[in-house]
């Protein structure tokens, strides 16, 4: 466990050095987790120990006002969330490129990162989640306003808990707090946003990883048509939760993927 | 054939339980809780997986880097990490001390 001041938030982060270790560098991976009720655990506890088993450097951590990490007030537009990575690379010495892996909106800030620091990034994969484009944007502002509906309301609360037990209600209380507390709500839609002419820009491998019945079900392979690089993956019979619920055939897709964009490197067949 | 040097189970229960009070402490929510093997990680202490992640670096700093929560979690269901109970945290640690002994001696 580490504990790092970035961007002047504390922030907490854990790392798994590949096995074995020492001697050939070998390629890091950053976890990147969602909004509301999550933090680094749901890597963590899933891809984070195979990964580094597999003779890959993990690195994961709390999102600004998530899990472990400090809970300023305002600062959490989509910009904030990529600073942010810019920061905590830069503190813990980390200067190659790296395979941003992200849940959710962790896969947005990873395509935010990728178009705004290129040189940074060996590749992204977006588990259930998309570019900061307008429609995301909508979509995110319907999102937070469904939830405010549901958790504010005490009867919705003591129906997950008999339904889906203490557990769930709780992760829905939570998502409520860092709602009420902060600018998120204001501040994740507003981006800033990607247009068409970024994302034709946006050179890196992209791997997505989508739910059939998930987020992106309407189209889940509308990013191929945009994005230079980007092969999807849909899983199906899944919702959201591809990452919770899935990890096991994650850990297999996405080792995959990351081994082959380091022989595909090495080859010099990819920049 | 070698004789298991491992963490014994009565060590292992107390060991994780003075880990998790102080957890629970954390929040405020040490009101003189009894854990046993069949107390529940999520349901019955109030705990979330992120406490979870801080239980296995504090597992790593007392026993080592071999005894790897992180790794025995990836293992297991969704399911099951939430229906996470004691017992099998300290069942854990004692195969993985026992584990790593019997592969140094």
């Amino acid at each position: 466990m580490g504990r790092v001041d970035v961007n002047g938030v504390s922030t907490h982060f854990q790392r798994l050095a590949a096995r074995p270790s020492g001697g050939e560098p070998v390629p890091t991976v950053v976890f990147v987790h969602g909004l509301g009720y999550d933090s680094l655990a749901s890597f963590y506890l899933t891809l984070a120990a195979p990964f580094a088993e597999h003779g890959i450097d993990v690195l994961t951590y709390d999102l600004r006002g998530h899990g472990r990490s400090a809970r300023p007030a305002t600062g959490y537009r989509v910009s904030d969330f990529v600073a942010d990575l810019r920061g905590l690379l830069a503190e813990l010495a980390e200067d190659r490129p790296v395979h941003v892996i992200g849940n959710s909106f962790g896969g947005t800030i990873a395509f935010s990162f990728a178009a705004t620091h290129p040189e940074r990034v060996s590749s992204v994969v977006a588990i259930e989640g998309e570019p900061a484009t307008q429609p995301w944007a909508d979509k995110m502002e319907r999102t937070f306003g469904n939830v405010l509906d549901e958790a504010r309301d005490p009867a919705n609360i003591e129906w997950l808990e008999r339904t889906y037990g203490k557990h769930h209600a709780r992760l829905a209380t939570a998502a409520l707090r860092i709602i009420e507390s902060t600018s998120i709500v204001a501040d994740v839609p507003s981006g800033p946003l990607l247009g068409e002419q970024e994302l034709r820009a946006l050179h890196c491998p992209v791997m997505t990883v989508v739910g059939s019945d998930g987020f992106q079900r309407d189209d889940p392979y509308a990013l191929q048509a945009v994005l230079p690089s980007c092969r999807t993956e849909v899983i199906n019979d899944q919702d959201h939760s591809v990452l919770v619920e899935r990890h096991h055939l994650l850990r297999y897709l996405l080792l995959n993927w990351v081994t082959e964009q380091e022989h595909l490197r090495w080859l010099g067949e990819v920049a | 054939m070698t004789t298991s040097e491992a963490i014994p189970a009565e060590t292992a229960l107390d060991d994780i339980r003075a880990m998790l009070l102080e957890l629970l402490d954390e929040y405020g929510l040490e009101d003189g809780t009894e854990i046993t093997r069949d107390t529940a990680f999520h349901e019955d202490l109030g705990l979330e997986s992120i406490d979870l992640v801080a239980l296995g670096s504090r597992l790593a700093e007392r026993y080592g880097e071999h005894v790897n929560l992180a790794a025995f979690l990836a293992e297991m269901e969704l399911d099951d990490v939430i229906g996470l109970r004691i017992g099998s945290l300290v069942d854990f640690v004692v195969h993985s001390t026992g584990r790593f002994r019997n592969r140094e001696s």
